[in-house]
């Protein structure tokens, strides 16, 4: 009888799905970015006009952008959850070395929310396409998927950051819509590509974009752009664990 | 075994432990008292590793709780009743911590009966009474079978019976030769279950004694005397240098002269005595005169 880190893991996945509000959000999320794809398709194909392949595959996945939001403040939850209900007391005394409680909480949100983002992205560029006539591709869904668990597990770090639900989402939405808007316009046009590729954001939408395309300026590829929010989150979680670490419960 | 060391805590500029050094020991139960905000809940806030002390170490069982490989099972804590998610199943909550130590299913079962909360198991905690979150709070601190039992104001929110159950299951924790602190700010609780007690008032170690003793420590008792010939009496005792007070006819409370003074002085002058009673001050009253200062001062 002793502390482990896979032990860690199986408590905070019993903690995960025995919260009915883990599939009360997942769930409708999951059927709502379907639908939207699919009522999307239906609008753009009887408003006629010839689609570039790229605004077609982008198509399905602007539902994505608003469930990224979705997904962050469910990461935030996961930790600001447990301060306002008093349960971090509970949590740090079973594990009062605490880090292997971050790491933990990130692997098993990340193992939760791939499988249902995988899904649900694949339903909505079927449920799109149904209208837009492109053949399945499976690297913008992955890669609209994958931003969705990245952007959960920024929303994790920014919880364990702030601690409070309000602070933590505020900031979120700041971090993830405002700042971004913000900083276009407030960037000179040569600087503009260079620093907002770099947002978090940005890189979540070039994840499911064909070659890095779609915005006013150049992101970065798929596959940077993947590196790019992946260090974001590490960072962050690293950052919120060694907040958890030194700060008194 | 905990052990406390030259504790120190502060809060911006307020120190809310200030050099506290106690031992609790095995096999009874101490309690823990002190008025509000004397630093107690910080301080065994400190001992499970929650709060960082500023000074000074905390351990239990020789090691600093969070160095130990199986900190559950060296010891539980019901620090405060909410420490549950209010969404979340009494059951889901006790397997969620039994997993992270390996603890099996059917601990988390034994607990939820030893607290009587088996027909509650399947409610989420957001539901419960006070009680029934102190319940739950206890069954935790309980899951691993520790060592070393710290409880923070465990009867706060509980009816009659409960506070019973808590008594006894206090005692009989002790007698299994585990080591008991439990907080409280009130002695007339801890007079009844504990048999050690530290005091502590704005941070600092005021007493660390056994309830026999603290009652030994009291600084005055008085003695009540009833004599048909009170008035006499009370001039005697006032020329031999005793205080005395009357609330009732025939009725005097005398300080500074004990019973036998008092007794050969009545028999010298002649004066008849119907009762002559020593009150020794109570437990409740030891506590408040040694908290007084920690409490005006606060």
């Amino acid at each position: 009888m002793r502390i482990t880190f896979p032990r860690v893991l199986r408590s905070e996945w019993t903690k995960l799905v025995s919260l009915r509000s883990t599939w009360w959000t997942l769930a409708p999320l999951a059927v709502l970015v379907v639908a939207l794809a699919g009522v999307i398709g239906n609008g753009i194909h009887r408003s006629g006009g010839e689609l570039t392949h790229a605004s077609a595959v982008s198509a399905a996945f602007l539902p994505v952008d608003f469930a990224v939001l979705v997904l962050g403040v469910f990461g935030v939850l996961q930790m600001t959850g447990e301060y306002g209900t008093g349960s971090i007391r509970s949590t740090l005394t079973a594990v009062p070395r605490r880090w292997p409680v971050v790491a933990a909480k990130a692997l098993v949100q990340a193992s939760l929310t791939l499988p249902v983002s995988v899904l649900t992205c694949a339903a909505a560029y079927v449920a799109c396409q149904a209208f837009l006539g492109e053949p399945f591709a499976l690297r913008p869904v992955l890669g609209a998927a994958g931003s969705l668990v990245l952007m959960g597990l920024l929303g994790l770090a920014v919880g364990a950051l702030l601690r409070h639900t309000a602070a933590a989402v505020t900031t979120l939405v700041a971090g993830l819509f405002v700042v971004p808007a913000l900083l276009g316009p407030a960037l000179p046009g040569n600087r503009e590509e260079d620093v907002l590729r770099w947002v978090p954001a940005v890189a979540g939408q070039a994840m499911y974009s064909v070659d890095g395309t779609g915005a006013p300026f150049k992101m970065f590829s798929p596959l940077t752009s993947t590196l790019v929010l992946t260090a974001w989150a590490v960072l962050l979680l690293a950052g919120g664990a060694l907040v958890l670490h030194r700060r008194d419960a | 075994m905990i052990e406390v060391h030259e504790l120190r805590k502060r809060y911006g500029d307020r120190l809310a432990v200030d050099g506290l050094s106690f031992t609790v020991r095995p096999g009874q139960v101490t309690g823990f008292l002190g008025p509000n905000g004397a630093g107690k809940s910080t301080t065994l806030r400190m001992i499970v590793g929650l709060d960082h002390p500023t000074g000074g170490t905390a351990t239990v069982n020789g090691r600093r709780y969070r160095d130990h490989p199986d900190p559950l099972r060296q010891a539980g804590a019901l620090l405060e009743a909410r420490s549950v998610h209010r969404g979340r199943t009494a059951r889901s909550h006790l397997l969620a911590l039994a997993q992270t130590h390996g603890i099996g299913r059917r601990r988390v079962d034994e607990v939820l009966a030893l607290v009587g909360l088996d027909t509650a198991a399947g409610r989420r905690a957001g539901g419960f009474s006070l009680g029934m979150g102190q319940r739950l709070g206890i069954a935790a601190a309980l899951l691993g079978d520790p060592a070393v039992v710290i409880l923070d104001e465990p009867v706060n929110g509980l009816d009659p019976d409960g506070v019973l159950w808590v008594r006894t299951l206090l005692q009989d924790l002790a007698a299994e030769g585990r080591t008991v602190l439990v907080s409280s700010h009130l002695m007339s609780e801890m007079a009844l279950t504990a048999e050690h007690l530290v005091i502590i008032g704005r941070g600092r170690l005021l007493a660390d004694t056994t309830v026999a003793e603290l009652i030994d420590r009291v600084a005055v008792g008085t003695v009540l005397v009833r004599s048909p010939r009170a008035g006499e009496l009370r001039d005697a005792l006032c020329a031999a240098g005793a205080a005395v007070t009357t609330t009732e006819a025939g009725v005097l409370q005398v300080a500074r002269a004990d019973a036998t003074v008092i007794g050969e002085l009545a028999a010298r002058q002649g004066i008849p005595l119907y009762e002559l009673t020593p009150r020794r001050a109570s437990l409740e009253e030891a506590y408040m005169d040694l908290t007084k200062e920690a409490v005006e001062y606060r």
